[in-house]
């Protein structure tokens, strides 16, 4: 037998002989790895999905004919194109090797179910265009009915109908957002079967009608062209042809690199953005693993140093009793991880199925797992095993030989040299961490600079754990030997007596706790600022609305805050809509209402100029903004179009920004010219003085029947429903920090299990003295809470720190609240503490079995 | 005769050693200026009672523990100057150890626990050489069985046979006898003694038995840290007679 064929045998017979030892361990890393995996598979998946998406959407497509400009600004996905004449179409398909060649009009469009309530909206997209004729442009095709061919005639997809309980002949609305009543005539499956282009919905009508409720001029434009070729002719071949007949400032692209363009757009955006967020949280997970791995193999090695040193005495060199131990954990860590990456197939499934229920609907289709999605988690998985157990393993190599013949209690001398290391290192980081996290967060604000100390800090506190850890559980545990007698003081020094296994373990915890009270500090802090934004610029009595989340949904019609004024109940109303334009070369999002009417509903804070001149020419813009780019009243700037019309506007008017309104405000007058798809996307309404809340929010919602219902919101609802978004953010965050928490659990659990297999003949011996199985199942669990309350009041703690720096630190314009929720918090301490207790639970109960005459004769 | 015309020489020796534990008030001296010689194919027995210093002596003299002062040979090799690597090599290749307890590792077979010291080497067993020792420790059957599975004196055989497996110069024996009964201690003497005649190896062996040190060739009497007598060929009854005029002398 080789040398290290001993090693690996030994390090083998030690793993079956101490499954149980390792299983959380084994759990652990399963654990992370599943979440790892799971994310990998998503991504790939949701990825291979979008591209079979859009790869079937323009199947049919050789050649798309479209404006080549494009207006880009931050917030919108994809910018913004004008429209191209629709009587290209007619000269294209006179073009040789053209076979097919038709306008498509491309629009927001949301139907109104059955129930009268709208369908879909929550994020994914909610279009409507014209029914292409030619069977290959199309990517629908008929399941039922016929294709739209009378005004007022549509095409719904089956997804939307089957949601929207419609069928056949049923009458509904069309939000354009103008309510369009429309009949259903026909049916459609995306491709040959699915019920839809993923979870979107599409409402197809005539090329008129489309033209003439999704198009500014009402006629004659279209979003593109699609082009078939004729058969022999490749792509590349037809855009060659067709680019000479096209007129200045149109391009034409191939059908391939429209699927790709479309495909990154949504990789580069909406999927990088997914996937790093979920990685970020395997990552945590994995990180608190680390601890609980790190402190299982710590206590096996001290377990185990009389064999570690009976093998050094027979001859072991230090490489080979470390080179057994690191065996032992890549064992662990291949195994685990094989065992994560089949569970985190499953575990794709399950965040996608969490999604959608979260309402992030998401295309379906099959599970994709690429080369990287296996061989990444496995390496990570092992890597993770094998690293945390190196120092271990380290000090297993170091058990010195005489170790073996002399009774060596498993008991630690405190640690002498290394603690004046470890306060020093451990204050230096903290002391470094906090000013730099500070300056970041006031001073600057910088998210990077933040978060480089906060990182510091984080390092720093859990290298001063185990200097903390004996007097903080001392401390935390002060009123339980009043509470429990002599159970309640042997916790407490049970908790204490080993400070750098309570420190790690503690620390797992401290970790998960810390990032999810980040994030309930964070998530408090947003809803408090946009409580404080509507509490401040909202000044009217009702919010008309559409949801409030997402891309989807067509907003509200314009003719919304006219018809609500000719209420008798109402004051005044106005409309708020939003644009995209170039301000000096740069896309900025406008909001397009009617200025004057702003006054006694919208709070602008104090203006300087008038808002009442702004005029076709004129502008007002917020104070930050403004002063970030040195303007000043009467400034000129360039304004340039999606249409493509450019000129100079004045800004007439500067107000306080951070409220309802955002930067910039334009009239509608101005803006119409220029326009899209016109849209609100909220109406303000102001109530008669004496008119009752719940009399006028009736009045109005009355009035809006005809528009297809969008919400009618008072005050508080319209701050609720703002803040919903958040809410639903920090559930997904919350699920998915679940995860780390329950690793950092489970190390409690298996640091508790293998003390107590380290103390038998101590526990044996209070026993024998005349100790009750229920007094030591309390000492064990008293323990358990005792370093989980250590773990979570540091976690909080922590978390606290960090997410107000962070908060501060994102927030540039200074205009942002904090917020420290305390129900939240204290709802997080007191699970923190509960969770302790469970986790105590199995190895309590096994202390308690313990048989009293083999306790004390263990070896 | 045979095989102790061949082996002459020294299987291992201290000179002037000493061995201090702790600084100042609670400064132990545990050997004072020790010079031994074990010569090859004798059996050695350390007496002495207890704090005498008779095992520091053997941790020293085995390269488990190092001296404040003198020399440790193994052979001709100095073990003060050896590295921990070196001296690690040096214990599985040319020292046997058996100790009083703890001997076995818990989860390798008797097989595997015999060939231990052989199989970190990586080297390969004698084959003919194992089946020998296996037959002479009587524990054939035993073989695929785990330590726990084992009597105590059948785990304390294994154990000579582990030092025996890789033929070191020199077997060292901490009270081998000290947790057994007196039946299964007389079997393991009886092993270490059959090691000395009949395969010509040198045991040195530390207990505080006077029927231990019966089997031994020579028996050496430590008494706080100094050697103060030796005695040719001892017998249970003389050994017994010889500490109990040291602890007259002593008190």
């Amino acid at each position: 037998m080789s040398a290290s064929a001993i090693t690996v045998r030994l390090s083998l017979r030690s793993l079956r002989a101490h499954k149980r030892r390792l299983a959380g361990t084994f759990l652990s890393i399963l654990l992370g790895v599943s979440f790892l995996t799971g994310t990998m598979v998503l991504g790939d998946t949701l990825r291979a999905n979008f591209d079979t998406l859009f790869a079937d959407a323009n199947a049919g497509t050789d050649v798309v004919v479209r404006s080549a400009d494009v207006l880009d600004s931050p917030g919108t996905a994809g910018g913004v194109r004008a429209p191209v004449d629709s009587a290209l179409a007619e000269r294209l398909r006179a073009a040789p090797g053209v076979a097919a060649a038709e306008p498509s009009v491309q629009g927001a469009g949301q139907l109104v179910g059955a129930d009268g309530k709208p369908i879909g909206g929550q994020g994914p997209p909610t279009l409507a265009g014209n029914w292409l004729t030619d069977g290959r442009l199309n990517p629908y095709r008929l399941a039922e009915g016929r294709a739209p061919a009378a005004p007022g005639e549509v095409v719904v997809n089956r997804g939307a109908a089957k949601t929207g309980g419609l069928h056949l002949g049923s009458t509904t609305v069309l939000r354009t957002p103008d309510p369009v009543p429309v009949t259903v005539v026909g049916i459609a499956t995306f491709g040959a079967s699915a019920d839809g282009m993923g979870p979107s919905t599409f409402t197809a009508m005539t090329f008129a009608d489309a033209e003439h409720y999704l198009t500014p001029k009402g006629a004659g434009q279209a979003s593109s062209i699609q082009v078939r070729a004729a058969g022999g002719v490749s792509q590349q071949e037809l855009v060659a042809r067709i680019v000479p007949q096209l007129p200045a400032g149109v391009q034409a692209i191939t059908g391939t690199a429209a699927t790709r363009e479309s495909t990154q757009l949504l990789s580069g955006r909406f999927l990088s953005m997914f996937t790093t967020l979920l990685l970020v949280f395997a990552g945590i997970a994995l990180l608190v693993a680390t601890f609980t791995i790190h402190n299982t193999f710590a206590i096996v090695v001290a377990q185990r140093s009389r064999e570690n040193a009976l093998l050094r005495a027979l001859g072991a060199v230090r490489g080979q009793v470390l080179g057994a131990t690191l065996a032992e954990a890549l064992t662990v860590g291949a195994l685990a991880s094989l065992g994560g990456l089949l569970g985190g197939i499953g575990v794709a499934a399950g965040l996608k199925a969490l999604f959608s229920a979260l309402g992030f609907a998401l295309p379906t289709g099959g599970m994709v797992i690429s080369a990287a999605a296996v061989v990444l988690p496995l390496l990570v998985g092992t890597l993770v095993a094998v690293g945390s157990a190196l120092l271990p393993a380290v000090r297993a190599g170091r058990t010195a030989p005489l170790a073996a013949l002399r009774d060596t209690g498993v008991d630690r001398a405190a640690e002498g040299r290394s603690g004046t290391v470890r306060v020093l290192l451990g204050g230096l980081l903290v002391a470094a961490g906090v000013p730099v996290a500070v300056l970041g967060a006031t001073d600057g604000p910088s998210v990077l600079l933040t978060a480089g100390g906060a990182l510091a800090v984080l390092a720093g506190v859990v290298v001063l754990g185990p200097v903390a850890a004996a007097f903080a559980v001392r401390t935390l545990g002060a009123p339980l030997p009043r509470l429990r007698g002599v159970s309640g003081t042997l916790a407490r020094r049970n908790a204490a007596r080993n400070p750098r296994c309570t420190a790690a373990t503690a620390s797992a915890l401290m970790i998960g706790v810390a990032v999810v009270t980040l994030f309930t500090v964070f998530g408090a802090s947003i809803k408090a600022t946009l409580d404080d934004t509507v509490r401040k610029s909202f000044a009217g009595d009702l919010a008309v609305t559409t949801s409030s989340f997402g891309a989807g949904g067509s907003g509200i019609s314009p003719k919304v805050a006219d018809a609500l004024a000719q209420l008798p109940d109402v004051r005044q109303t106005v409309g708020l809509g939003r644009g995209v334009a170039r301000i000096d070369g740069h896309g900025r999002v406008l909001d397009v209402t009617d200025p004057a009417r702003l006054a006694g509903i919208v709070d602008l804070g104090r203006v300087d100029g008038s808002l009442d001149a702004l005029g076709t020419d004129g502008l007002a813009v917020s104070r930050s903004e403004a002063e970030q780019h040195g303007w000043r009243l009467g400034q000129s700037v360039t304004v340039g179009f999606a249409d493509g019309a450019s000129g100079p506007f004045t800004v007439r008017a500067l107000y306080e920004g951070g409220g309802l309104a955002g930067d910039y405000l334009i009239t509608r007058q101005a803006w119409a010219p220029h326009r899209g798809q016109d849209a609100d996307t909220m109406v303000a309404v102001g109530l008669r003085s004496g008119v009752s809340l719940t009399a006028g929010k009736a009045a109005v919602q009355k009035a809006l029947a005809p528009f297809g219902n969008p919400q009618v919101q008072d005050r508080d609802e319209y701050a609720a429903s703002a803040a919903s978004g958040v809410d639903m953010m920090l559930s997904v965050v919350y699920a998915l920090l679940a995860l780390a928490v329950l690793i950092a659990l489970l190390g409690i659990a298996n640091t508790l299990t293998l003390a107590v297999y380290e103390r038998t003949r101590e526990l044996g011996l209070l026993r024998a003295v005349g100790q009750t199985r229920a007094q030591l199942r309390g000492i064990v669990r008293w323990e358990s809470v005792l370093v989980a309350a250590f773990g979570t009041v540091g976690g909080l703690g922590l978390g606290a720190f960090l997410g107000w720096a962070l908060v501060k630190a994102s927030d540039s314009a200074g205009t942002g609240s904090f917020a420290i929720p305390p129900e939240q918090l204290a709802v997080v301490l007191a699970a923190g503490l509960l969770a302790g207790a469970v986790a105590g639970l199995r190895p309590a109960g096994r202390a308690a079995r313990l048989d009293v005459l083999r306790a004390i004769a263990t070896e | 005769m045979t095989t102790l015309d061949v082996v002459r020489g020294t299987a291992a020796r201290v000179a002037d050693a000493v061995k201090i534990y702790g600084v100042g008030g609670t400064e132990v001296r545990a050997l004072d200026h020790v010079t031994v010689e074990f010569p090859a194919g004798r059996f050695t027995a350390i007496m002495g009672p207890s704090g005498s210093g008779k095992s520091t002596l053997m941790h020293c003299a085995a390269g488990l523990d190092t001296l404040t002062a003198g020399t440790a040979w193994i052979g001709d090799t100095e073990l003060g100057s050896l590295s921990d690597r070196r001296l690690t090599l040096l214990r599985r290749e040319r020292i046997g150890f058996v100790f009083q307890a703890f001997n076995l590792v818990p989860t390798l077979t008797v097989r595997e626990n015999i060939t231990l010291p052989l199989d970190l080497a990586g080297a390969a067993p004698d084959q003919a050489w194992l089946a020998a020792l296996i037959d002479v420790v009587g524990l054939g059957d035993r073989l695929h069985h785990r330590p726990s599975e084992l009597s105590g004196g059948q785990q304390q055989r294994v154990a000579v046979a582990r030092a025996l497996a890789g033929r070191p110069q020199v077997v060292f024996a901490d009270e081998p006898t000290g947790n057994l009964d007196s039946r299964s201690g007389g079997e393991v003497l009886g092993l270490l003694r059959r090691a000395v005649d009949e395969m010509g190896q040198a045991v040195v062996m530390v207990t505080h038995d006077p029927n231990a040190a019966g089997y031994a060739d020579e028996a050496l009497f430590l008494a706080d840290g100094r050697l103060v007598d030796r005695m040719e060929r001892p017998t249970a009854g003389l050994v017994l007679d010889r500490m109990k005029a040291f602890e007259r002398g002593r008190s």
